[in-house]
Parts: C-alpha cells; sequence; structure tokens
C-alpha cells in the first residue's frame, strides 16, 4: 500500500534500491501494469476504467530507452504523436521545437542507432512532451549516462520544472534527487518509508554534519557514542566504521580528540540525502 | 489480482494509427522488401513452371505453369502475414520494444493486436496484388473476375495473421519461428493444391489438407484466375470466412496476457 500526491508544477521524487517498486509504482500510473490490489487516480480519474483519457495526458519516459529504430529521429516524434492523434501540423513544430530544445536538431534526419546513450535520452524526453503531458513521468532518467550527458539532461529537466511542467522522477542517484526534486518519498519492500523535502528530510535523521571516524581499537566505539550523545542525531556503522551524525560534528570530533582516543581515519563532511537514504533503507545489499 | 483480459478496450483510430506506424516504416523498406520477397514465388513460378512444365503435358487440362501460377499467388499471400505476424511482430514485442512504446500512449494491446493484423492484411494485398500483375504480364490470367484476387489477399492475410500471432504469443525465443515455418508453413505450402490437385494425395491426406487454410485459399483463387469460378469457391469461401470469424479474437486476447504485466 502506498499513498502519496503530487502537487501541480513540482517535481516528485520517488528514491529506492532496486527492487522497492518504484518501476510498478510508475507502470501503474501509466496504466500499463494492472493493480494488484486497491485503487489508483490520476488527474481524479480511475486507472482501471479511464486509461486512455490518462494516457492521453501523461508522458512517460521508460528506464530503457525504446525508441522506434526503423524510423529516423524527427519521425520517432511525430510518428508518436500520432498516437495522441495529434495533427501532423502540430506536431510537425512540436517535433522541431524539442529537438532544438534537447539540442538534437542536427541529428533530426538521423537514424537511432546513430545516437549517443545521452541522445537517446534526450529524444524519450522530448518525445514523451509531444503530447504537452499535465504529467511527466521519468524512471531513471540518467541511469548509464557519462557525468556530462547527466549534467545536460538534469539542465533540460530543471529547464521543463521552470516551464511548470510537473514531474515525477525515480531514481537511485541522491545527487539527482537532491537536484531535481520537490519532494520525495523513499520506498523500500514495496512501501514509502519516509517522505518530505530533501532539507527536512536532512535535517530530521542527519541533521548538518556528519562525522566519519574509524578507531584503532573498536571497543572503544561505547565510549564515542556515549561521549558524543548529546551533540548527535543518531550514529550508524558500517564494518569497522563509525558514522555521527550531528549539527555540530567538530565540536564532537574535539571531544573525542580530547580524550586520547586514537583514529585511523576521521572526517568531518557535509550531511546528504545519501546518508538519510542509507539510514532508512539499510546497508545491506538487496539481493 | 485483477484480471489482465478486462477491461476489454478497443478503438479502431488506435488501431488505424498502429497500421499508420507500419505504413511509416514500410516506407523506408519497400523497395528492397517487396523484390525479395516475391522472387521467392517467381522463382517457383519459373523453376517449375518451365523446368517441370516441359515433362507434365497437362494439369487438370491446363499448362502446368498455368496450374501453379494462381497457386503461387496464394501461398506469397500466406508468406506476407506469416513473416508479418511472426518474425517482425517477435522483433517488435522483445528487440525494439515498440509496443510498450505503443501502451504509454492512448493505445491498448487490443488496439496493437488489431492494426498489425490490419498491417498484415494490407502486405498480404499488396503482394497477391503485384504477384498478379506479373501472372497477368505473363499471360497466364484468363478472366476478369481476378479483380477479386487482392480482395483475397485480404481476406487469406487476415487468416495467416491470426494464426501467425496466436503462435508468436506463445513464443520465447525467435528460433522458435522455425518451427512454424517448417512444421506448420513449409507443409501447408506443398500439400494445399499450389503444385498438384489434392485428389492425387491418399484418402488420409486428403482430410488433413482440408484443414489447411492455405488450401480453400488456393481453391478460391484458381478459379478467379482462370475464369472457372463456379457456386463451388463459396464453399471454400465460407470456409475461409468462418475461419476468421471464429478465431480473430483467440490472439487479441493471448497477446494481451503476454503483454500486460
Amino acid at each position: 500500500m502506498i499513498d502519496f500526491d503530487v502537487l501541480l508544477g513540482e517535481c516528485f521524487g520517488f528514491l529506492g534500491p532496486n527492487g522497492a517498486g518504484k518501476t510498478t509504482t510508475m507502470r501503474m500510473i501509466g496504466c500499463v501494469s494492472p493493480l494488484t490490489s486497491g485503487s489508483l487516480s490520476v488527474f481524479g480519474l480511475d486507472t482501471q476504467k479511464s486509461m486512455r483519457q490518462i494516457k492521453q495526458r501523461l508522458g512517460v519516459v521508460p528506464q530503457d530507452a525504446n525508441l522506434d529504430e526503423e524510423l529516423p529521429v524527427e519521425e520517432n516524434l511525430t510518428v508518436y504523436a500520432r498516437f495522441f492523434n495529434i495533427p501532423s501540423s502540430i506536431s510537425a513544430r512540436r517535433a522541431e521545437e524539442w529537438l532544438e530544445f534537447m539540442e538534437l536538431t542536427e541529428k533530426r534526419r538521423a537514424k537511432v542507432s546513430e545516437l549517443s546513450g545521452g541522445m537517446r535520452r534526450r529524444l524519450l524526453i522530448s518525445r514523451a512532451m509531444m503530447n504537452a503531458p499535465d504529467l511527466l513521468i521519468l524512471d531513471e532518467p540518467t541511469t548509464g549516462l557519462d557525468p556530462q550527458a547527466r549534467h545536460l539532461v538534469w539542465d533540460k529537466l530543471f529547464e521543463l520544472k521552470k516551464r511548470g511542467v510537473t514531474q515525477i522522477v525515480t531514481t537511485h542517484y541522491m545527487d539527482e534527487a537532491q537536484q531535481l526534486c520537490d519532494r520525495i518519498a523513499i520506498m523500500d519492500q514495496g512501501r514509502i518509508i519516509e517522505r518530505g523535502t530533501p532539507q527536512d528530510l536532512i535535517q530530521e535523521h542527519i541533521g548538518r554534519e556528519v562525522l566519519e571516524i574509524r578507531v584503532a581499537e573498536p571497543e572503544n566505539n561505547d565510549n564515542i557514542l556515549s561521549l558524543v550523545a548529546s551533540l548527535a542525531k543518531g550514529h550508524d556503522s558500517y564494518r569497522d566504521l563509525l558514522m555521527i551524525y550531528s549539527d555540530e560534528a567538530e565540536v564532537a570530533l574535539k571531544r573525542i580528540r580530547e580524550i586520547g582516543i586514537n583514529t585511523d581515519y576521521t572526517l568531518v563532511r557535509r550531511s546528504g540525502l545519501e546518508d538519510v537514504f542509507l539510514k532508512l533503507t539499510g546497508r545491506r545489499l538487496n539481493e | 489480482m485483477n484480471n489482465p483480459l478486462k477491461p476489454f478496450s478497443f478503438s479502431p483510430r488506435q488501431a488505424f494509427r498502429v497500421w499508420q506506424r507500419e505504413v511509416s516504416v514500410y516506407k523506408y523498406v519497400y523497395k528492397s522488401t517487396i523484390i525479395s520477397n516475391l522472387m521467392d514465388p517467381l522463382i517457383y513460378l519459373m523453376a517449375l513452371g518451365f523446368g517441370l512444365g516441359a515433362y507434365v503435358n497437362r494439369m487438370q487440362g491446363l499448362p502446368y505453369i498455368q496450374f501453379i501460377a494462381p497457386g503461387l499467388i496464394s501461398s506469397s499471400i500466406m508468406t506476407a502475414a506469416t513473416f508479418e505476424t511472426t518474425i517482425n511482430t517477435f522483433v517488435r514485442i522483445h528487440f525494439d520494444r515498440i509496443y510498450e512504446a505503443m501502451m504509454a500512449t492512448p493505445v491498448t494491446v487490443e488496439d496493437i493486436a488489431v492494426g498489425e493484423m490490419m498491417w498484415a492484411m494490407t502486405r498480404s494485398t499488396i503482394y497477391a496484388t503485384v504477384m498478379l500483375g506479373v501472372v497477368t504480364v505473363l499471360g497466364l490470367t484468363r478472366s476478369w473476375y481476378a479483380i477479386f484476387v487482392p480482395f483475397m489477399g485480404a481476406l487469406g492475410g487476415l487468416m495467416f495473421a491470426t494464426l501467425g500471432l496466436t503462435y508468436t504469443s506463445f513464443l520465447k525465443s525467435i528460433d522458435q519461428v522455425n518451427f512454424y515455418m517448417t512444421l506448420f508453413i513449409t507443409p501447408l505450402f506443398l500439400f494445399s493444391g499450389v503444385f498438384y490437385p489434392i485428389d492425387a494425395l491418399p484418402q488420409a491426406v486428403k482430410t488433413i489438407a482440408f484443414l489447411s487454410p492455405l488450401y480453400h485459399l488456393v481453391e478460391v483463387i484458381r478459379p478467379l484466375v482462370l475464369g472457372t469460378a463456379g457456386y463451388g469457391i463459396l464453399l471454400h469461401l465460407g470456409w475461409i470466412l468462418a475461419f476468421v470469424f471464429i478465431f480473430t479474437v483467440l490472439p487479441v486476447n493471448l497477446l494481451k496476457k503476454k503483454l500486460v504485466k
């Protein structure tokens, strides 16, 4: 059972490890997968009864590029637009605009197989915009892209948000969620376990900073924790690495140094969404 | 779990959109595919019509090449719809994932299945028409009734599209297409009266031949091309119509089961 609302004009993120149910949720919103139970409404319409009306207003960017390899780039957009019954005069103009926006104009006559991974992803997003959707669903929009291509895609998605396009993004890249999303929901094993703005979640679960510390004698970990208890919002350990979440990590580190515990490694860093994510979903592998 | 087959949702306009996508793709490939696909029946026509025809005096009172020409028009209908709904459809499902992309739009699996069958009919009609043209140029068409051949191309195409799509909805790998070709299509090609009247076959095989969709198609098209059409063809036409009427909904449901998950 998951329960969530997406507000007009916002970018809503679904975070979760692989197998958490993100893609399944996206497919249900897209009226592609049947519901196992319960109900789901998109735009106030029931996904079981009004799938055509809902899909008419959705833009979907799937995880794996399913572009039409048998058609050139521009026709990928215009042929797709026909499925929405958009007149060809309008779809030709839109295709031109979106190719321009996504910096693909010089590739308009190219075959899909000639495009790089980043270009394919931008073409997929262009395709999803052909019906001027009220909601754009992006399933892991930058997975598998190199850093340059990722930043260009983020840039374009940010631009879309500024134009008022409501977006749902699934990702397991925390920097992606932090960059793009106004609000996020963290999913694990088919349930939403936490939600809020990235800043609020970090503040609530972690605080401003993280103190990473590895001590020579792990027996000392308990001593350290009781020493900094008044400063810490929580802690976590992974193998012999101890992580202390705090608004004042420097002060905590000073206290530990003062009583002369031997440390192999210490680091004070800014906290991020990844800390929240790992704290909530655990550090074990979901395999 | 809700029944994945429900609700049944079909829109003729959206099926037409699916068909249009195939037309858009065909614009890029028709030159090469028409020639390569028609070479096959034409080689049979030449090799057997002239080669074997030199030894076979007459078949049912006709020059041999004249006998097999309408049969090969019929088999080209079968081939066109079969390739379209087996190999091509398999690639669209599994490799190119075209249907997955369509399903994100206001297109349902029902629309996809019907659109693909319409497209297979279109291709069969094109091949039947071009083959008829070649046969006519060779002076082997004897009757104006032959103008009904393209119509039989559409109807026969639907029949073989139904069969092909049904088989494809069970396929796990593309190699399994070979079973369909060697165990089903090739026997139909050889035992359905394309090259000789099925009267020549042993009674048991003759009975099986009566179940062959291609046999009935040949028995309609040959009289139309040769101008010997009598009421007898209505029996075969009826068989084809009944087949189409009973079975076309089957692959629609099977494909839906396969694609909705």
